[in-house]
C-alpha cells in the first residue's frame, strides 16, 4: 500500500543531516541503491555535514576517557560486514548507521493534522478521557442488559461473547500503558484509538463518519513493519452513528491505523487511499 | 596485545587534541588509525579517542543538550567506533564524517526516543520555544571560522533549515512546522544548504 509518493531525490540534504522518519529513509535508501549520482551528492553533503560538526567541539571530562577505553578493552569487536548487495557498497554506510536506530522510532509517517489535534490530550494525559471512554463502555453494557431483558438460549451464547468483548475492551482501557489518541477522518468524522502495547490490543471506537452507500463499509486495518493487516469491518447505517468500541488485537510496535472504504464484504488488501492514517505512540 | 606493544616507538597517540579536524593530512591518519583499530588495537584507539571525542561531545551536545546525557551517548558513539572500526570504508567518505555520522545519528536517536516522537512534535507545534535558542547556542560555540563564514553565506531561510536540523536534530517535517513553510521548500532549502556549504568549505566530494 502506498500511502504518501513524492519525488524521493529532493531528500538528499535532509537525509545527510538525519532530518527524516524512518518510512522517509528506507525509502531515500532504496533510490540511493538505484542512483550513482545521488550516492555521490550524498558523500559530499556528508563531508559538509562532518565540518558543521567540527564547529561545536567541546573538551571532554577525562573520566569520560578512562571510561570509554576501559569499555573497548571488554567489548567484542565486530568482523568485517559481507559486502552488501548494492552497488559501490553502499549498504555498508546506509546500513551499518541504520543499524543503530531499530529501537528508537522517529515517529513513523505523519500527516499534519492527524494526532492530537487541538484539545485533544497527548498520550502523556491519561486524566480526563477515562471518565468519557467510561461512558461508552457504559452505553455498550447497557445494551447488552436490555438485551438480557428478553432473553433466549441461543442468546445467552452472544452474550457471553459481547461479555468477553467488553472485559477486552476494559483490559485495553485499564492497562498500565494505555494510551489515548484521536484524529479526524478525512472523509468527516472522528477516530479514537485506546492503545496498550503491553496488551497488543487497541480498542477503536468512532463518531460522525460519513454515511456510505449499501455496497461499501469502512475497514480498518493495522499498517506496520509487519505489513497491512485487516483489522475489522464497520458499516455505518445512519448520520451520526457511534462505531466501536471494536478491539483490535495482533497489534506490532510501529503499526499504524488505517481506514479505508471497501466494498460491504471487506478486501484482504486495501484498494483505495485511506481515509484515515493514525499513528500509534511507541513503546 | 602484540600490536599494542609496538606502540611506544612508532606511532601512539600524540597529545590530545579536541578541536577541529587538524591540518592537512589528519584525515588521512584518522583514517589509517581506524584501521589498526579494526584489528584490535587499543593504543590505535586511544588515538582515535583522542582526535575525535571532543568534535562528538560537542556534537552531541548541541543535539541532546542535557550535559549528562551527552555524556552517556557520546560513550556509546566511542564504543561504537571501537565495535565497527571493521565497517569504516574509506571509498565511501572521509574519516571524520564516517565518526560524525554515527555520532549525529546516535543523537538524534535519543532526542527523538526520548520524547516519543509525537509529544515532541505537539510540543514544537504549541511552542515556539527553542528555536532562537539552538541558533544562538550552536553560535556561541562555534570556534571555527571558516565554517562561520560559510554558514553565512547561505539564505536565511537555508541556514535556519539547515541549523535546526542538523544541531537541533528537527526532522524536515518538524522544521516546516516550526519556520511555517512548506515541506517541500524546506527540503529544498536543507539540499541547496549543504550544497552551497559543501562547495564553500571545498570538502572532498
Amino acid at each position: 500500500m502506498r500511502f504518501r509518493g513524492s519525488d524521493p531525490h529532493t531528500l538528499a540534504g535532509a537525509y545527510a543531516m538525519d532530518a527524516v522518519s524512518e518510512p522517509d529513509r528506507a525509502q531515500f535508501e532504496r533510490h540511493l541503491s538505484r542512483c550513482d549520482s545521488c550516492r555521490q551528492e550524498v558523500r559530499g553533503l556528508r563531508e559538509a555535514t562532518a565540518a558543521l560538526a567540527t564547529a561545536t567541539a567541546v573538551e571532554p571530562p577525562v573520566a569520560l576517557r578512562e571510561a570509554a577505553l576501559r569499555a573497548a578493552g571488554q567489548t567484542r569487536q565486530m568482523p568485517p560486514a559481507a559486502t552488501a548487495g548494492v552497488p559501490g557498497g553502499w549498504g555498508g554506510w546506509g546500513g551499518w548507521a541504520g543499524r543503530a536506530r531499530r529501537d528508537g522510532r522517529a515517529g513513523g509517517p505523519r500527516r499534519r493534522g492527524l494526532g492530537y489535534p487541538a484539545g485533544w490530550p497527548g498520550p502523556g494525559r491519561r486524566l480526563g478521557w477515562r471518565p468519557r471512554l467510561a461512558a461508552a463502555l457504559a452505553c455498550a453494557l447497557a445494551a447488552v442488559a436490555v438485551a438480557a431483558g428478553v432473553m433466549t438460549y441461543g442468546m445467552q451464547h452472544r452474550l457471553d461473547q459481547a461479555q468477553r468483548r467488553d472485559l477486552t475492551v476494559a483490559a485495553v482501557m485499564n492497562a498500565s500503558d494505555a494510551t489515548m489518541m484521536s484524529a479526524h477522518v478525512s472523509t468527516g468524522g472522528t477516530a479514537t484509538v485506546v492503545m496498550s502495547h503491553r496488551d497488543r490490543a487497541l480498542v477503536f471506537t468512532a463518531a460522525d463518519l460519513r454515511v456510505l452507500p449499501g455496497t461499501e463499509a469502512y475497514e480498518i486495518w493495522l499498517v506496520g513493519p509487519g505489513g497491512t493487516r485487516p483489522a475489522g469491518m464497520i458499516t455505518v447505517a445512519r448520520r451520526g452513528q457511534m462505531v466501536g468500541p471494536m478491539v483490535v488485537s495482533g497489534l506490532s510496535s510501529g503499526d499504524q491505523v488505517g481506514l479505508t472504504v471497501e466494498p460491504t464484504g471487506g478486501a484482504s488488501r486495501p484498494t483505495s487511499s485511506p481515509v484515515l492514517m493514525l499513528p500509534l505512540s511507541s513503546s | 596485545m602484540t600490536e599494542g606493544q609496538r606502540g611506544p616507538g612508532s606511532g601512539p597517540p600524540e597529545p590530545r587534541r579536541s578541536g577541529g579536524p587538524g591540518g592537512p593530512g589528519a584525515a588521512d591518519e584518522l583514517s589509517g588509525l581506524l584501521t589498526r583499530v579494526a584489528r584490535g588495537d587499543e593504543d590505535a584507539y586511544a588515538a582515535v579517542y583522542d582526535r575525535t571525542s571532543g568534535q562528538v561531545l560537542g556534537l552531541v551536545l548541541a543535539v541532546v543538550r542535557d550535559p549528562a546525557q551527552s555524556e552517556e551517548v557520546a560513550q556509546e558513539v566511542m564504543l561504537d567506533l571501537w565495535r565497527s572500526a571493521s565497517r569504516f570504508d574509506p571509498g565511501l567518505g572521509s574519516a571524520t564524517a564516517w565518526v560524525m555520522t554515527l555520532a549525529h545519528r546516535r543523537a538524534v536517536d535519543r532526542v527523538r526516543s526520548e520524547q516519543k516522537a509525537a509529544q515532541r512534535e505537539r510540543r514544537v507545534a504549541t511552542a515556539t520555544i527553542e528555536y532562537d535558542d539552538v541558533i544562538e547556542a550552536v553560535e556561541a560555540r562555534f570556534e571555527r571560522e571558516r565554517v562561520r563564514r560559510c554558514l553565512g553565506s547561505l539564505t536565511e531561510l537555508q541556514r535556519e533549515s539547515v541549523t535546526l536540523a542538523y544541531y537541533g536534530g528537527y526532522t524536515y517535517r518538524q522544521v516546516a512546522d516550526l519556520l511555517g513553510v512548506a515541506t517541500g521548500t524546506v527540503k529544498t532549502r536543507m539540499r541547496d544548504g549543504l550544497i552551497r556549504l559543501r562547495d564553500c568549505l571545498g570538502v572532498d566530494q
